[in-house]
């Protein structure tokens, strides 16, 4: 852990400017494929983004979101398979409703509605998932670093 | 105990002989003694004590205790879990089996903050057990049923109207510098038309403004003073002396039954003879609704005042609320609706050691009471830092609750953070 933290604080250090960090939540059966997709493609994207494998987007507890906020993240990705496609029945409508209330304590907080996004990415849509990283490493780019973000951490 | 000195007897029928230049007012209660078959669930009654030394001593009539009592003698229930006074400031919960424990707790405590439902977790599902609760006790009771923590057969609940609680280190103060009476001294207390009187050995009242005390942020607490919901509809009884009309003032509690348990008990208190009840009349209804929307509706003005500014707090500003926090834990000890006892996911993961700028512990807690805080302030009580806990946790409770028109522990609806079931595809 700390080994990755001081190569992002050097990479920062160096070039001087805000290089966001963005934590990714794929689910292991639409969008972790997509996300495989995306490099057998060879789609461009940013490399903010680390990618954290899990077997359900409804596995993505809050406390994984919090933690990852409060050890430095500046946004939290999350996704999964289409409403309906989920690979356990229904599980990503749980993940609806977790993520609502986190999103909704997170803004309450006074957290930017941008730096936590849910999405839908299916195995095939590995463009989807370039654009939306790149799209999302450009918004959080011009918001800056996270408030949430511990004091010391690059 | 504050009745006023021309109100009839308890028991007789309303004076109907009243001078004539003058509107009589209106009976509390209509007809005949009820039998114990007259109570239907929904019906809402006047009743009060059999017993001389329960009605004098009892907060409007001693009816309350004299279901309790009725309850235990009877078999309803095994235990009691009832207020053992030390003053009128103090007291402790103690679960009994002794009817003279239930005799003795009679009277109303508006200086006090208790927390039955926390209580009666130890001993949940070993006994059954009446209980004497406020609203929001039994909000808290009702969010752990609906997580399986209580087991809601097992209880009986008789829920008091509450206009609201105060600090008893504060009212000691309070009597002390503005009654100008020695807390020791006092020995009852009622909350009557906005005033707070207080008895004292002497048997004196002595009455202060409500609203003054509170100019001085003396007076109720502040979760009180913006809570929504002033009558127990939650519980099995819904008692409370707003709605008795002066004929019966002090001497009698109006009772809606809420519930077939709440009938039963009634039942068996009237039929077994420790309480006496009338229909309650067509006035004394309106009156009570009355009183209940102009507290709703100053709860409405505080609300504005205390939690509506902390929507538009800064995220800087927020973090420097929680600066203080020592980690002890206390506001998730006392929490009512807070049902994941000592495993608990917000302490399970939190590490002070972590030096986050807002430790896990509040995360979670914040977003875990979204759907569940019912808006008793235990927590700012407790909290040794002063934080001002209570407000925080309503400030992402309410756009919530609101949004999904979720009113915490009125009624059996699944909290909407478990709502998803499974449906059939089509």
């Amino acid at each position: 852990m700390s080994e990755v933290k001081e190569t992002a604080a050097s990479s920062c250090a160096s070039s001087g400017e805000f290089i966001p960090k963005i934590v990714m939540f794929c689910c292991n059966w639409c969008s972790y494929a997509g996300a495989d997709g995306a490099g057998i493609a060879r789609f461009q994207q940013p490399t903010n983004v680390r990618v954290i494998r899990v077997m359900c987007s409804s596995r993505v507890d809050p406390i994984h979101i919090y933690t990852a906020f409060l050890e430095g993240a500046d946004a939290v990705l999350v996704t999964g398979c289409h409403i309906g496609d989920c690979h356990y029945v229904n599980a990503n409508d749980k993940t609806l409703v977790k993520y609502k209330f986190i999103k909704d304590m997170l803004n309450e907080m006074g957290l930017e509605d941008d730096r936590l996004m849910l999405r839908w990415i299916s195995a095939a849509e590995g463009q989807q998932f370039a654009e939306f990283v790149a799209e999302m490493v450009e918004k959080v780019t011009a918001l800056g670093p996270s408030p949430l973000r511990k004091e010391g951490v690059v | 105990m504050s009745a006023p000195e021309n109100a009839a007897q308890a028991g007789t029928p309303a004076p109907t002989g009243a001078p004539p230049e003058k509107k009589p007012p209106a009976p509390s209660a209509v007809g005949d003694l009820l039998k114990g078959s007259d109570i239907q669930v929904g019906g809402k009654y006047i009743g009060w004590s059999v017993r001389e030394d329960i009605r004098k001593a009892g907060g409007s009539g001693g009816l309350v205790t004299a279901v309790l009592a009725g309850a235990l003698e009877k078999g309803l229930v095994e235990h009691v879990l009832a207020l053992k006074k030390s003053s009128q400031y103090e007291a402790v919960s103690v679960l009994t089996s002794d009817v003279e424990d239930v005799y003795a707790s009679v009277g109303s405590m508006h200086m006090l903050v208790s927390n039955p439902g926390k209580h009666l977790r130890q001993f949940q599902n070993d006994a059954s057990i009446a209980l004497v609760v406020k609203p929001c006790d039994m909000r808290g009771i009702r969010e752990q049923q609906k997580r399986n923590v209580i087991d809601p057969d097992r209880i009986f609940t008789i829920g008091l109207n509450c206009g609201g609680t105060m600090m008893p280190y504060k009212m000691r103060r309070v009597t002390e510098e503005v009654y100008g009476v020695d807390p020791n001294d006092v020995r009852a207390e009622e909350i009557e038309k906005g005033k707070l009187i207080l008895e004292t050995a002497d048997g004196q009242h002595h009455a202060q403004s409500i609203e003054v005390l509170e100019e001085d942020n003396n007076g109720r607490r502040e979760n009180c003073r913006y809570c929504i919901v002033k009558i127990a509809t939650n519980s099995d009884l819904a008692c409370g002396n707003w709605g008795v009309m002066p004929d019966y003032s002090g001497k009698a509690t109006f009772v809606e039954v809420m519930t077939e348990k709440g009938a039963e008990f009634l039942r068996n208190a009237i039929d077994g003879g420790y309480a006496e009840a009338k229909m309650a009349s067509e006035p004394a209804e309106e009156a009570r609704s009355k009183v209940n929307g102009v507290m709703l509706k100053m709860s409405a003005k505080t609300k504005e005042q205390i939690i509506v500014p902390l929507h538009s707090q800064t995220f800087e500003a927020f973090k420097k609320e929680l600066v203080n926090c020592i980690n002890c834990g206390a506001c998730k000890t006392v929490c009512p609706p807070c049902a994941c006892g000592t495993e608990a996911k917000c302490t399970a993961f939190d590490d002070p050691a972590d030096g986050y700028d807002i430790s896990l512990f509040h995360m979670v807690r914040f977003l875990h009471l979204m759907d569940s805080c019912v808006s008793c302030g235990q927590c700012t009580d407790v909290c040794p830092a002063d934080i001002p806990l209570a407000n925080l946790y309503r400030k992402f409770a309410d756009p919530l609750q609101e949004e999904l028109n979720y009113v915490t522990g009125m009624d059996d609806r699944t909290p909407p953070f478990f709502e998803i079931k499974l449906e059939e595809m089509n």
